[in-house]
């Protein structure tokens, strides 16, 4: 069997950690999630994360800034950012930065599939 | 009176009779003369008299007291010229038996020395008599001895017509075509007309003076809608005025009795109004207010205020004021309303800048059972179906569901607008609420919040939403005050607490801070130190609190930033919250970090 890829979530809001690694289950992939861009940094999932599913808006660090600090750690981990921020003006900025997709909540199935499917050719 | 006059007895003479018998005789005649006059002059004062009493017109008084005075001494004129002291000028004259052309210079001639002998008289308050004007010096050249002589006058006498207390009111003269000075008849009459028109003239001027008076009050009564009334508890006798009649719209002279009265009370205040009757008895001071249905059915609200006294035999007299306050009370529904449409456009001119945090407050949820449920569905088409794991996520789409829908619950409580209602509200929940609907725009502020909320604290009674929507606008105006802050983190306290009987709540911000100078000028309606601000939050939120019975003031901080904070009355501890909303509630102090993404 081969291994799966792992695919971690960073997100403050609980009802996506308990839903979204699930469905990443359900997927194929290996799912882990976190409720903090710090929890992340300090856990060792990182040179294991194969794409990366953040939340743009945080207490603490915010999705860009654990963005441009896995980029100064020189991690190139695909990034797919969420937002339940339906005009979040980010968005081209995010994309511009390397982001592969900005989903916007509530996204379906098929709009993460295509943009997890993207992040693990990256790979 | 001249009838009179022929009525006195002519006795002819006898040839046989003595001078002794002439002697008597002319005694007689004369004691019969003196009695006729005196007859004369008694009849005489008593019609002129009547005259006044039954209140005539004063210059017919003057011109019956001028006859008076022709019919009883022969070949005299008379004339009487009150005086307006404000002038001071003759006014008024009456001359009856001179032609109007004498009458017409004298009408508002000064009273002066020069101006006539009448000047003298009502100046020194002394008679005047001009025996011959045209031979005495004093007159030689003037206009009036012109004016005299062209008349075919001779002599003038002027006496003052004074008042009991000793005021000149006019003066009274007798012209006669001849040089002549009074005979001592002509003087006791005389002294009688001017005492009858002092009588005259005062009383016409007190009337004058209290039709005036009355005439104000009538006015007065009518532009301040409020009218007086007395009424004897005992025998229910009522003394209305005509505005106290206009505002029971009931027709002036009408009987007024207490049955009359409850007949026009509004019914759900016939309780009180019988109350405060009941209660008259006993000569309590009266102050209520009540409302009054007219008979078109309006409805009108008067406020009555009335003192007792009590007459000789003791019993209760009472002397009020009722006033329509109708239209005094109807602005006060109309600045309510105002208020609450106010509330209104401040909470929608919120929206604008809320959409973003009910966009996410909503979106989080869905996001939830959107994952949820495809993961139900992908676990019951797996072989075998993992029913366990597809229960689990259907659970959580439930949850999510409710948060959702709780999330819509806030809203349409904030941004709907309705009347004003009472209950007991948690202020820390009321808070937690706002909060819980802010969080977007405080991590896109970057702002540094925390909550040190009053385990304790009492509720307050009040409009829930009205003192969420002043929550909710002290939030935004200390993260509007701190947008610029990049040297210091942008911390903002919210604090509860109880303040001697009262609950304060203050929003403390690390923001631009305040002149203390104006910070009283912040709560002006349409003031405003923000660009794009419509400065009608802090004056709606001021005026919120103050119809809580509460104040709402803004101070400087000691360090950067202000601190703007409410008190409210504390309600009962008793009261139960009326209405709990799912929000957690954070009854201990703890911090949290919303570090935004947005910068």
């Amino acid at each position: 069997m081969a291994t799966r890829s792992l695919v971690s979530v960073v997100d403050d809001d609980e009802s996506v950690r308990e839903s979204l690694p699930d469905l990443l289950r359900e997927l194929g992939f290996s799912a882990q999630a976190f409720s903090s861009a710090e929890e992340f940094l300090e856990s060792d999932s990182i040179a294991r994360t194969q794409c990366l599913i953040l939340d743009v808006a945080m207490p603490g660090m915010s999705g860009p800034e654990l963005q441009r600090e896995l980029r100064q750690r020189h991690h190139r981990i695909p990034i797919v950012f969420i937002t339940a921020h339906r005009d979040d003006p980010l968005r081209p900025r995010l994309i511009e930065q390397g982001a592969v997709d900005c989903l916007f909540k509530p996204f379906s199935e098929t709009a993460l599939i295509e943009a997890l499917t993207v992040a693990l050719r990256l790979n | 009176m001249k009838s009179a006059r022929t009525r006195v007895p002519r006795r002819k003479g006898s040839e046989t009779c003595a001078m002794s018998s002439d002697i008597e005789d002319r005694t007689r005649r004369d004691e019969a003369l003196r009695a006729v006059r005196a007859e004369t002059a008694l009849a005489g004062e008593k019609q002129l008299l009547e005259m006044i009493a039954s209140g005539r017109a004063l210059p017919d008084v003057l011109r019956a007291l001028c006859r008076f005075f022709e019919a009883a001494a022969a070949d005299c004129f008379c004339g009487v010229y009150p005086i307006e002291w404000s002038g001071p000028t003759f006014q008024n004259g009456v001359a009856p038996s001179l032609s109007p052309s004498y009458l017409a210079p004298v009408e508002g001639l000064p009273v002066r020395r020069d101006s006539a002998p009448c000047g003298i008289a009502a100046i020194e308050k002394t008679q005047v008599v001009v025996e011959d004007i045209d031979s005495d010096p004093y007159w030689a050249g003037s206009a009036y001895r012109a004016h005299v002589l062209t008349h075919g006058l001779r002599s003038v006498w002027s006496t003052p017509i004074s008042s009991l207390a000793g005021h000149v009111l006019g003066t009274f003269c007798i012209y006669q075509r001849t040089p002549a000075r009074p005979s001592p008849h002509q003087q006791a009459l005389i002294d009688q007309i001017t005492h009858i028109a002092s009588i005259a003239i005062d009383r016409a001027r007190s009337e004058a003076a209290l039709k005036r008076s009355e005439a104000y009050l009538a006015e007065a009564q009518k532009l301040s809608l409020t009218g007086s009334f007395g009424w004897r508890v005992a025998d229910d006798r009522h003394y209305w005025s005509d505005q106290t009649f206009r505002i029971f719209e009931y027709d002036v002279g009408t009987p007024i009795t207490l049955r009359l009265i409850l007949q026009r009370v509004h019914p759900q205040d016939l309780h009180l109004v019988r109350q405060v009757i009941a209660e008259a008895a006993d000569g309590c001071a009266i102050d209520c207010e009540c409302r009054l249905v007219t008979p078109d059915g309006s409805v009108k609200h008067v406020h009555i205020v009335a003192n007792a006294t009590r007459d000789r035999d003791g019993h209760v007299e009472y002397i009020g004021a009722i006033q329509d306050v109708t239209a005094h009370r109807l602005s006060e529904a109309a600045l309510g309303k105002v208020r609450s449409e106010l509330a209104h456009v401040a909470r929608v001119t919120s929206l604008g800048a809320l959409t973003a945090s009910i966009a996410h407050e909503v979106n989080q949820p869905l996001s939830g059972i959107i994952t949820n449920a495809s993961t139900c569905l992908r676990m019951l088409a797996a072989e075998p179906p993992n029913v366990e794991g597809a229960r689990e996520t259907a659970r959580r789409t439930l949850r999510d569901g409710n948060r959702a829908s709780d999330v819509i619950t806030r809203l349409r409580l904030l941004f709907t607008r309705r009347e004003a209602t009472t209950e007991s509200v948690d202020v820390n929940e009321a808070t937690q609420e706002v909060l819980a609907l802010s969080r977007m725009e405080l991590q896109q502020n970057r702002v540094l919040l925390r909550l040190e909320l009053d385990d304790a604290l009492p509720p307050v009674t009040g409009d829930r939403v009205q003192l969420q929507q002043v929550i909710l606008n002290l939030l935004r105006n200390a993260m509007d005050a701190m947008v610029g802050v990049d040297d210091r983190p942008r911390r903002l306290v919210i604090r509860t607490e109880r303040d001697d009987g009262r609950v304060r709540l203050s929003v403390q911000d690390a923001g631009i801070g305040l002149d203390p100078h104006g910070a009283e000028k912040l709560f002006e309606t349409f003031f405003t130190t923000k660009l794009g601000g419509m400065g009608i939050g802090l004056s709606v939120s001021r005026s919120i609190i103050e119809s809580h019975r509460g104040q709402l003031w803004a101070s400087p901080n000691d360090g950067p930033g202000a601190t703007f904070a409410f008190t409210l009355p504390a309600g009962r501890d008793d009261e139960p919250p009326a209405r709990a909303l799912a929000a957690a509630r954070a009854t201990h102090a703890r911090d949290a970090t919303y570090v935004g993404d947005a910068r």
